[in-house]
């Protein structure tokens, strides 16, 4: 099946140190999910593992769902997302932005949300913004409003990426 | 339990993370939080780097006058909780 994998520069794996060919097979020593495996992304997971490079992974058969991720024994990267870039992580984090705003219009309370995440976001990666306005939700509209907001962020990038064509 | 890990709770499991005794629920938010926070993932590398450091120490390899300090500081801090 086809899904997603966020890598550091260079197609570095973030917790391994892994650096992942292109258009080879890699294979987990086992698989088990989390601690071994190879991990990757379906829409719905994109806003929590969003790093420099996205990449499109072709996973092997027994693909294991995560809390947040799939876990396969083996995959291989197919292509990168190009529209996954610094502009596109910039007016990612302004959508986030956003989104909080019309939070703190409805609930004046969370003003101090907006003032915080508006600071922070140009120092930030677009993953440390994309954590904190699910916060915000959470904050005022409990679990349901910190889901929905990371389904808005999972809405974002599938359109301003192309993914459904990417797949 | 709120949707994601504090600093704080990091930190309280940054040691059972570098020992890989995690929960698989546990690993999976922790390193969700790694994602975002830079400075949590400077803490674990530091750390990391502290127990290789330490423990590729020898008791042979450290200075007598140094060794005689730490003895005195750990027999001070016994008797100071005690």
């Amino acid at each position: 099946m086809k899904a997603y994998k966020f890598l550091l520069p260079d197609r570095v794996a973030p917790f391994t140190g892994f650096r992942w060919p292109v258009g080879e097979w890699a294979e987990a020593d086992r698989q088990a999910l989390c601690t071994a495996g190879i991990h990757a992304c379906d829409h719905g997971d994109l806003p929590f593992w969003l790093l420099d490079e996205l990449w499109l992974i072709e996973l092997g058969e027994s693909v294991v769902r995560g809390r947040h991720k799939l876990v396969a024994p083996n995959g291989r990267l197919v292509r990168r997302v190009e529209a996954w870039d610094a502009a596109a992580g910039e007016d990612f984090s302004a959508a986030c932005i956003e989104r909080v705003r019309g939070l703190a219009a409805r609930r004046p309370d969370a003003a101090g949300h907006l003032a915080d995440l508006a600071g922070w976001a140009p120092h930030v990666r677009p993953a440390a913004v994309a954590s904190l306005a699910a916060r915000a939700f959470e904050a005022f509209e409990s679990r349901k409003g910190y889901d929905d907001e990371r389904a808005e962020q999972s809405a974002w990038l599938v359109g301003r990426l192309g993914l459904d064509a990417a797949a | 339990m709120a949707a994601e890990l504090t600093c704080k709770e990091l930190v309280e499991l940054v040691t059972e993370y570098l020992d890989g005794a995690l929960s698989l629920d546990e690993l999976e938010r922790f390193e969700e939080h790694l994602v975002y926070c830079a400075p949590c993932v400077t803490h674990v590398e530091q750390m990391r780097d502290t127990i290789r450091l330490v423990g590729a120490v020898r008791e042979e390899d450290l200075d007598p006058v140094v060794a005689d300090e730490l003895l005195a500081a750990f027999r001070g801090w016994r008797e100071d909780t005690a």
